[in-house]
C-alpha cells in the first residue's frame, strides 16, 4: 500500500465480478471508483459497488460496454484520471488504448502498440519466430488453395487452418486429409469474414491432445519485466476455459524455467508493460511447446497466480500504468502451494452448455479456509442473455494438489444457487474423474467425453442416487408447506410486522389445504 | 395432501412431531429441526418408519430450497435438483408447432435471411440469433418452402418461441 494513492479516480470499463475486483483494488489504494453500466445493468452489484456511477446506454455492448466514446466521455465527466478495461469487451482494442491516451487519461494496461502487435495471430507469429519463440510449425500470407495444399504437405496432416484475426475458436478448422482442405478453407474464410471483417487465414501443424499452458508476465514502464509462472488451462468447452490451476500437473522445473524465459522474451519482443498472459500449446507427448498467442490484459484465472505467488495483480497494474516501478525481481518469486479456480457459468451441460437465464432465487457462496469467491451477482440478481453467463469464480488454495482438489470439490458442494441451472454439478464430475487426478486432461477432453456421454453418465448417477432422491422429493414437498405465504424469500429477515409470514417460523405446521 | 413433481408422486400430511410422507413404497417420518427463511434453509431429520425397515435410523440433513411458480430448486449433499410441480396427470407433450423453428435459448434476432414464400434447402440457415456472446445459427431440417417469419433483426426472444414456420 502505498502512502499516496497512484491516481485519485478510476473509471471500471466493464461488469461483473471482474468490475468489482478492480474496485475492490482501487478502494484497498485510496482509489475513488466510477462504474459505468448499461441499462439492463442499472441493478448490478457493480453499480452499487462504486463511489459513483454512469449510465452509458441500452443493453446491447455496443451501446454500452463496447462504446468508447461514451467511456471516454464519462470517464472525462466524471473527473476520472485513469480506465481500467477488465477483460473482455475493449480490453484488448488498440483504438481504446489510444482514444483513452489521447483524452488525457491513463489506460491501466499496455501500450497501443503492444496491443496490436499481438493482435493479429499472423503478425504476431512472425514476431514470435524472430525472437526466437517457439511457435507451431506452419505458413502465414499463404492465398492461394495450391498454396494452402502445398503448405499442408510440407507440415503433414493433420493441420489446423485459422483465421488471422481470429479468437475464441472462430474461423478455425481441423483438416485431417487432403480431401477435406478445399471445404475447411472456405468456410473457415467466410466464417472470418463475418466474424472479424477479414479473411487472412493461417495454416499450422495441428497438435493432438494438446494441453493449454499460459504464462503470466508482468513489467513496468522501465524495462523491467518477468513472469509469475504457468496456469494450466485445458479443462475447456467451446474454446472457452472452465478450470484452471497452478502449477501445472505436468512441468517439470526445467520446462517451466524454458516456457517462463520464452514467456519473458515474447513479451520484450512487442515491449510489453503491465500484466499480459503468453499462451503456448503445449505437447504431452514430446514434452514441446509451441507460442499460440498472447492475451494482452488480466485474464478471468488470474487470482490463482495471485494465491500462488502472493502478489496483488490488479493493484500492481493500476501502480504500473501511473508510472510506478515494479520493485521485485524474478527470484523474489515462488510457486507456493497450489491453486485452482473453477468458472461457476450459467449454463447447462446436459443440453450442449446453453446459457440459461432468470433471476437468481438463491445463491449462497462457499466459505471457509482457503476459499475465494470472486462474483458479481447475489439472490435476486437477473441473469440476462446480453453477456457473458460467468456468475462467479470459486478459487481454492491449499498446501498441493492433491488437497486442493478436496478442498474445491467441498466448496462445490457449498456454493448453492437456484433460479437458473449452472456448470457446478458438472465440475464436480470432472474434478473425481480420474484422468483429471491423473492431470490428463487435453483442450478436447470434455468433448470428447460429453460425445461418449461418460460425464453425463456420471452427473446422472449422481442424481438418481436414491436415498437423495427422496429426501430432496420430500425438501420440495416440505417447500410449500413451511414456505407457504413467503411467495419469493427475500434475502433478509428481520421483519417486524406482527402478521408476518415469518413468524411461522415458530410454528412450523402450516394447516394441512 | 398429495404433490407431484415431475412424474413422481408422494403424499405428505402433518403428525404428532411433524410430517409423515409416503414415496416409492417408504413412510418417513420428518421432523423440522430449523429453519432459516432468509436463506430458503431447512434442517430436516429424516427416519424411516416403513414395516420393513429394519433399523430407524435417523438422517439428519441441511437442504437449501426455492420456488419460483411450479419449479422447486433442492440443494441437498452438493447436488442440485430442479422439479417442477405437476398436477399428477401424465405430462402432455411438448407442444411442437408442426414444421416450427423454435428459439432453443432466450437471446436477440441477429439476423433473418428468409422471406414468406422462399423455398430453402435443408440445412440452410435462416436466421441467426445471439445470446451471451453465442451465435446460434436457426437451420432448416428439411428442404421446404417458408410459411411464416415471426421474428425480426434484433428483436429479443424467449427461449421456445417459435421463430419460423415451414409449410408441410
Amino acid at each position: 500500500m502505498t502512502s499516496t494513492p497512484p491516481f485519485t479516480k478510476v473509471l471500471v470499463a466493464n461488469r461483473g465480478e471482474i468490475a468489482i475486483r478492480i474496485m475492490r483494488a482501487c478502494r484497498e489504494l485510496g482509489i475513488k471508483t466510477v462504474a459505468v453500466y448499461s441499462a439492463a445493468d442499472k441493478d448490478s452489484l457493480h453499480v452499487q459497488f462504486a463511489d459513483e456511477a454512469v449510465l452509458l446506454g441500452d443493453a446491447a455492448p455496443k451501446e454500452s460496454y463496447l462504446n468508447m466514446d461514451k467511456l471516454v466521455q464519462a470517464a472525462l465527466d466524471s473527473k476520472a484520471d485513469a480506465i481500467h478495461p477488465g477483460y473482455g469487451f475493449l480490453s484488448e482494442n488498440a483504438s481504446f488504448a489510444l482514444k483513452v491516451e489521447s483524452a488525457n487519461l491513463k489506460f491501466i494496461g499496455p501500450s497501443a502498440d503492444s496491443i496490436r502487435a499481438m493482435g493479429d495471430k499472423a503478425e504476431s507469429k512472425i514476431a514470435m519466430k524472430k525472437a526466437g519463440v517457439p511457435t507451431v510449425p506452419g505458413f502465414e500470407g499463404l492465398e492461394s488453395e495450391d498454396e494452402f495444399r502445398q503448405a499442408a504437405k510440407e507440415i503433414g496432416y493433420p493441420v489446423l487452418i485459422k483465421a488471422s484475426a481470429g479468437g475464441g475458436g472462430k474461423g478455425m478448422r481441423v483438416v485431417n486429409a487432403e480431401s477435406e482442405l478445399s471445404e475447411a478453407i472456405d468456410s473457415a474464410r467466410s466464417e472470418a469474414l463475418n466474424s472479424f471483417g477479414d479473411e487472412r487465414l493461417l495454416i499450422e501443424k495441428y497438435v493432438a491432445n494438446a494441453h493449454h499452458i499460459e504464462f503470466q508476465v508482468f513489467g513496468d514502464q522501465h524495462g523491467n519485466l518477468i513472469h509469475l509462472f504457468e496456469r494450466e488451462c485445458s479443462v475447456q468447452r467451446r474454446h472457452q476455459k472452465i478450470i484452471e490451476e497452478t502449477p501445472s500437473p505436468l512441468l517439470t522445473p526445467k520446462l517451466r524455467e524454458q516456457m517462463g524465459q520464452a514467456a519473458v522474451n515474447a513479451a520484450k519482443a512487442v515491449n510489453y508493460y503491465n500484466a499480459g498472459t503468453i499462451e503456448f500449446i503445449f505437447d504431452p507427448v514430446l514434452s514441446s511447446f509451441f507460442f499460440l498467442e498472447m492475451n494482452t490484459r488480466l485474464q478471468v484465472e488470474h487470482p490463482i497466480t495471485e494465491l500462488v505467488t502472493g502478489i496483488d495483480l490488479v493493484q500492481w497494474q493500476i501502480r504500473i500504468a501511473a508510472g510506478e516501478k515494479f520493485p521485485f525481481t524474478q527470484s523474489d518469486f515462488h510457486q507456493r502451494g497450489h491453486a485452482i479456480e473453477c468458472r461457476v457459468y450459467a449454463e447447462d451441460p446436459a443440453h450442449g452448455f446453453m446459457p440459461s437465464t432468470g433471476k437468481l432465487l438463491q445463491f449462497i457462496e462457499p466459505r471457509g479456509p482457503g476459499i475465494r469467491v470472486d462474483s458479481g451477482f447475489t439472490a435476486g440478481s437477473e441473469v440476462t442473455h446480453f453477456y457473458d453467463p460467468l456468475l462467479a469464480k470459486l478459487i481454492v488454495h491449499a498446501e498441493d494438489r492433491e488437497a486442493a482438489i478436496q478442498r474445491m470439490q467441498n466448496a462445490l458442494k457449498e456454493f448453492i444457487v437456484h433460479g437458473v441451472i449452472t456448470n457446478i454439478d458438472f465440475m464436480q464430475a470432472v474434478l473425481k474423474h480420474e484422468d483429471f487426478a491423473q492431470g490428463k486432461v487435453s483442450t478436447k477432453w470434455v468433448e470428447l467425453n460429453m460425445e461418449s456421454n461418460s460425464l453425463l453418465f456420471d452427473l446422472q448417477v449422481q442424481e438418481q442416487a436414491p436415498a437423495l432422491h427422496i429426501h430432496s422429493l420430500i425438501a420440495a414437498a416440505l417447500t410449500d408447506v413451511v414456505f407457504a405465504g413467503t411467495k419469493s424469500q427475500p434475502a433478509v429477515s428481520n421483519e417486524t410486522d406482527p402478521f408476518s409470514p415469518w413468524k411461522r417460523a415458530n410454528n412450523y405446521r402450516v394447516s394441512d389445504q | 395432501m398429495k404433490i407431484t413433481f415431475d412424474t413422481q408422486s408422494l403424499e405428505i400430511n402433518p403428525s404428532d412431531d411433524g410430517y409423515v410422507a409416503m414415496v416409492d413404497g417408504k413412510k418417513m417420518r420428518i421432523e423440522i429441526v430449523r429453519v432459516d427463511f432468509g436463506q430458503g434453509r431447512m434442517d430436516l431429520r429424516f427416519t424411516d418408519i416403513s414395516d420393513s425397515a429394519m433399523i430407524r435410523e435417523s438422517v439428519f440433513k441441511s437442504v437449501h430450497v426455492s420456488s419460483d411458480g411450479a419449479k422447486r430448486w433442492v440443494t441437498m449433499d452438493g447436488q442440485t435438483l430442479m422439479l417442477t410441480k405437476t398436477s399428477g396427470a401424465k405430462r402432455g407433450v411438448r407442444h411442437d408447432h408442426a414444421g416450427g423453428l423454435i428459439a432453443p435459448m432466450p437471446g436477440q434476432v441477429r439476423s433473418v435471411s428468409v422471406g414468406v414464400g422462399d423455398a430453402v434447402k435443408k440445412g440452410q440457415t435462416l436466421l441467426t440469433m445471439e445470446a451471451m456472446k453465442m451465435e446460434i445459427r436457426i437451420q432448416a431440417l428439411k428442404d421446404g418452402v417458408v410459411k411464416m417469419v415471426y421474428a425480426a433483426q434484433g428483436q429479443t426472444v424467449e427461449r421456445e418461441q417459435i421463430l419460423i414456420e415451414m409449410e408441410d
